[in-house]
């Protein structure tokens, strides 16, 4: 049998060995790489610590090559604590389609085909539908979250904002009470000439920005107030009378025009940079306070979902293809994808980053599957969760570590993922 | 001087002494005094005149036939007289004339005295005493000697090589490489072999390969070179009982002038690599974008989809199929958003090309209706409403073959706005590029009424034809021009609108045109037919087709161009879609570019149909397709 010499190396300081290199048979698995790693450290620290360390390879795909490298060289093999699969907790069952999820730490707010938004627990409770949409509700967000809210001159307790934006060419931002349970419209954001496809708040939770098929971008305030704003077309009565109905009339604050196809999906980078990504096959960086054009990323698919990581301040972007690409907005030059993440089937409908982790994002597609990526592998995903029995619309990653995938098939799936220590941090 | 020379010149001093006339002027050209009348002056410085020469052709013709000495009169140009030769000077004339010597006396032929002769005579020809360098060596052989006596001691010159007497030779194919094949080898052509002699030659042949009587007269009646056997089998008892060959002679002549008339050569054969001829198109990796995969299906249907169409703004498409609903869906998640039902099976769905309208046209049995499906911008949805509400009926109500009615109750909370009753099955509907005429097709072979036009905003209809020759099976506008393409089964007749007149007419050279598709740009047309065939027309170029693609295994029902990217693509009855590469260029020169790209399959043949309809997104490179299994099928 032949053998491979091989040295270990990670960065995180806490799982260090002797950096020597070791002779291990060429014909290694993962599961006997880690049982060496895992032999090492318990040399080294004891006993206790090792009943729970496993450990994965960066270079997954490499290992199956082991026995055609050179047998004269060493191998330089990185790892990594690995981490336990994503363990699937609630499959929630809706009326129709899931267009779209977020979720905080406490509640789940879904999007429906139904025309109307769910709000659940984590347990799988349904706690509030936001019913109030004439058309599906194709995106959802939580603006603000149980804390004292500022109506005016009255003071409410622990109230919740979120906005719901649909077919329908409107935007809608609810208050919810959850101590009472009861939710009420605040206001209607009218202005869109397409369907709302879109939305995403800033992170003064002040603002909201709304992309639709309308191929525009526009610019909402997030805050509730008593009045209405000026309705530019007071000839149509029967629309007014519905307004009223449905919440106060609102304006947009500022339009972005530039994208020449619908704009499919819209983020925020910081408090001053918009980012949205458009049917017209390109990402455009936007200033907010001026509305100006930054950049232009173009790329040679119709974008379906961005997602930004403020960790590793890149984008990925799922588009009409098979392929997860990386990109780096900040560069000037040629070439803008960094990595492409190729394993799904059908076109990457959903993609999210890791909000605690630099490495780690998370892609739905047409072919059913959501995938777990660790970009340092980019050759195979970590974990498939094929829960789903239909398209995969959305997903989406809580700060607590929860992943949830919604879709075609009226289910939203959650998956527990172990929170992992950032190696940045470590 | 010789005897002739001082005979001339005593001619010359006699002529002159005799006419009395001195030339005082010198021998000069006679010319010079040409216009004068006289030649020179005398001692006196007197003219001297001419004599008077005032003889016109008359008189030089009298003069010619009664003076017996005209022929020997000559005229003197020094003195311009005439002058009378005598009988000597005749006979000088005659003598010079015949190249003989001018002196009568002169003998040319005299004995030679051979004083120098090759006989040795004891005294010498001469009396002159030999030279002194006769008797000396000479200088100029000494330094020659001189000269070659040192080339022969520095080496420069070598005696002569003794001749060799031995012949020379060499050998002729000494560079000739044994192993190569030579022309004279490879062009040798080896005699064809004679035939072998088999049982019916044999002195005793088996008694299957004797001829009966009959066989026999019959070979004795057939011409010789129609007879199967050029003799006839025998039988003899033994070997030695077997006469001699009669025939030997004669078949040796014949083999000889087999082997010498018949010519034997190699019959050239073209190596012509077949790589070569097939033709040098870019590859389809090089011309992307175009559809590839299959992304969604879009299911729902529960029986053949007929036809499919997109919203100008590309969210939207609408199929009609045979379960008589009409459905709705969103193109970038399959959804299927809404379902309206119709009286019949859908034949034909037509989105309203203007953005700014809202309409979608269907047809079913002999109805179409006009829906408005509320979907996209709401306010373009209202407008639609609108304008179709507020049509006020004209005063004059002019007799239509269409019936317009507008929708009510349940149906217009379906959608459904205007509902046009033809008097025949409608088999397709088309918009025009505005928006606001629509033509229906209702197939029915000799009739007149087979083409409609409708005007949607005043609700007219006309019958653009009088008269229509043969089956009509598809109808488009043209995208830019007021033109209007009418397919029947053999041709596309283009009519000019405004003109109202036939401007062309294709001919497909296919038995069927199933489907037909105008290139956006106007100037090519697409056709495909139910024997398989795709033509493409470049009408600029001839009215026969620029080529015919014949890549379907199975009827084409449905043909379609892509309004932006240069594609187009066929759907056919063997379940799949071509994407074709379809370059067509500003410059007139350069023909249109085509090149198949891919083969899309998905549909499961249903009832020996496969792909119904075949539709381009308006803005991606993406294709839609419709098959009879029920369902639509979205190639990215």
């Amino acid at each position: 049998m032949s053998q491979v010499q091989a040295r270990f190396f990670t960065e995180n300081k806490k799982y260090l060995i002797d950096d020597v290199p070791f002779s291990i048979p060429a014909a290694s698995e993962v599961a006997d790489l880690s049982g060496v790693i895992n032999k090492l450290l318990e040399a080294k620290n004891g006993q206790d610590l090792q009943d729970f360390l496993k450990v994965i390879f960066q270079k997954l795909c490499g290992i199956y090559y082991l026995e055609t490298w050179d047998k004269t060289e060493v191998v330089e093999i990185e790892y990594v604590e690995k981490f336990t699969a994503p363990q699937p907790e609630e499959c929630i069952m809706h009326d129709d389609w899931i267009s779209s999820v977020e979720a905080d730490s406490e509640w789940i707010l879904t999007g429906s085909y139904d025309k109307t938004a769910r709000i659940w627990s984590m347990e799988g409770k349904a706690v509030m539908t936001v019913a109030g949409h004439t058309d599906v509700v194709k995106d959802v967000a939580w603006v603000k979250r149980s804390e004292n809210l500022q109506t005016g001159s009255l003071v409410v307790n622990d109230a919740s904002l979120l906005l719901t934006a649909s077919l329908d060419q409107t935007i809608m931002l609810w208050e919810w009470n959850s101590e009472r349970n009861k939710v009420e419209a605040r206001h209607c954001c009218r202005g869109h000439a397409g369907s709302v496809d879109t939305v995403a708040v800033d992170p003064t939770r002040t603002k909201f920005c709304s992309g639709s098929w309308d191929k525009m971008l526009k610019i909402w305030s997030a805050v509730p107030t008593v009045e209405e704003d000026e309705i530019e077309e007071p000839n149509r009565p029967r629309k007014k009378q519905k307004t009223e109905q449905m919440g106060l009339t609102r304006t947009p604050l500022m339009t972005f025009s530039g994208h020449n196809e619908a704009v499919s999906s819209v983020l925020w980078m910081d408090a001053e940079e918009l980012c949205s990504a458009s049917w017209d096959h390109t990402i455009r960086l936007w200033d907010a306070e001026t509305g100006e054009q930054k950049s232009t990323l173009t790329g040679s698919k119709v974008f379906n979902s961005i997602s930004y990581s403020p960790l590793c301040r890149r984008l990925a972007s799922g588009s009409t293809d098979r392929h997860v690409r990386l990109w780096d907005p900040r560069s000037k030059d040629g070439s803008l994808v960094l990595l492409s993440l190729t394993s799904h089937n059908g076109w990457v409908t959903a993609v999210r980053w890791s909000p605690s982790h630099e490495h780690q994002l998370v892609s739905g597609s047409l072919d059913n599957v959501v995938k777990l990526w660790d970009t340092r592998s980019c050759k195979a995903p970590l974990y498939d969760l094929a829960a789903h029995e239909d398209k995969i619309l959305c997903v989406d990653w809580t700060e607590n570590g929860l992943i949830l995938s919604g879709g075609a098939d009226n289910k939203l799936y959650t998956y527990r993922y172990s929170t992992c220590v950032s190696d940045a941090g470590a | 001087v010789s005897d002739s020379n001082f005979s001339l010149l005593v001619f010359i001093t006699f002529s002159v002494r005799s006419q009395d006339i001195r030339n005082t002027v010198g021998n000069i050209p006679m010319e010079w005094y040409k216009d004068y009348p006289h030649i020179g002056y005398d001692l006196e410085g007197k003219k001297i005149f001419k004599p008077i020469r005032n003889k016109d052709e008359l008189d030089e013709f009298l003069d010619k036939m009664e003076n017996p000495d005209y022929w020997r009169t000559v005229q003197d140009k020094m003195t311009g007289a005439d002058i009378r030769l005598s009988d000597e000077q005749v006979d000088l004339v005659h003598r010079l004339q015949q190249g003989k010597f001018g002196d009568v006396n002169f003998n040319e032929y005299e004995p030679a005295i051979d004083f120098f002769s090759n006989e040795v005579m004891i005294h010498p020809v001469t009396n002159r005493p030999q030279d002194k360098r006769s008797f000396i060596p000479s200088l100029i052989e000494k330094e020659k000697v001189g000269k070659l006596v040192h080339a022969i001691k520095m080496g420069w010159i070598k005696p002569r090589r003794p001749k060799e007497t031995t012949p020379q030779y060499y050998d002729l194919w000494a560079k000739e490489d044994p192993n190569s094949i030579l022309g004279r080898h490879k062009m040798h052509v080896p005699a064809p072999k004679m035939k072998l002699p088999g049982h019916e030659e044999s002195y005793n042949p088996p008694p299957e390969y004797l001829l009966s009587e009959e066989e026999r007269l019959a070979w004795e009646q057939q011409d010789p070179e129609y007879r199967k056997l050029s003799f006839l089998p025998q039988k003899f008892a033994c070997l030695r009982a077997v006469p001699a060959y009669s025939r030997f002679i004669h078949e040796r002549f014949e083999r000889c002038l087999d082997l010498y008339l018949c010519p034997r050569q190699r019959k050239m054969r073209v190596n012509v690599n077949p790589e070569d001829l097939i033709p040098k198109l870019p590859k389809p990796k090089d011309l992307q974008p175009f559809p590839t995969t299959q992304s969604l299906v879009y299911r729902g249907h529960s029986s053949l989809v007929r036809s499919i169409s997109v919203s100008p703004s590309g969210q939207w498409l609408v199929s009609g199929s045979d379960d008589c609903t009409v459905r709705f869906w969103e193109v970038s998640t399959a959804r299927c958003l809404k379902t309206v039902e119709v009286g019949g099976a859908v034949k034909g769905v037509a989105w309203n090309p203007n953005p700014s309208i809202c309409l979608v046209a269907v047809s079913y049995d002999d109805t179409v209706v006009l829906l408005n499906p509320g979907l996209g911008d709401r306010l373009v949805c209202t407008a639609t409403d609108q304008l179709i509400s507020s049509y006020e009926e004209p005063e004059e109500v002019m007799d239509q073959s269409v019936q317009w009615a507008v929708a009510e109750g349940e149906g217009h909370e379906q959608g459904h706005r205007l509902i046009l009753k033809h008097p025949k099955t409608v088999r397709q509907v088309t918009w025009h590029g505005k928006g606001d005429y629509l033509a229906c097709v209702m197939p029915d072979n000799g009739s007149s009424l087979q083409v409609v036009i409708h005007q949607v905003s005043k609700r007219r209809t006309q019958n653009p034809f009088r008269k229509n020759k043969g089956l009509v099976q598809c109808v488009s506008f043209h995208p830019i021009r007021p033109y209007f393409f009418v397919a029947t089964q053999r041709y596309v007749r283009v009519y000019n609108l405004i003109k109202q007149e036939l401007t062309k007419k294709l001919m497909a050279n296919c038995k069927w045109i199933s489907s037909m598709a105008i290139h956006p740009g106007g100037d090519n047309v697409i056709c495909g037919s139910y024997d398989c065939r795709l033509a493409w027309f470049d009408l600029d170029l001839s009215t026969k087709p620029y080529k015919v693609l014949r890549h379907h295994k199975k009827a084409l029902r449905s043909v379609a161009y892509h309004r932006h990217y240069p594609l187009f693509a066929s759907g056919s009855d063997d379940g799949s879609v071509i994407v074709c590469h379809g370059m067509v260029y500003n410059d007139l020169l350069q023909n249109p570019l085509i090149v198949p790209v891919k083969v899309l399959k998905g549909h499961t043949i249903t009832h020996d149909l496969g792909v119904l309809d075949v539709t381009f997104h308006p803005t991606q490179p993406w294709v839609f397709s419709s098959g009879a299994d029920g369902t639509v099928r979205l190639f990215t």
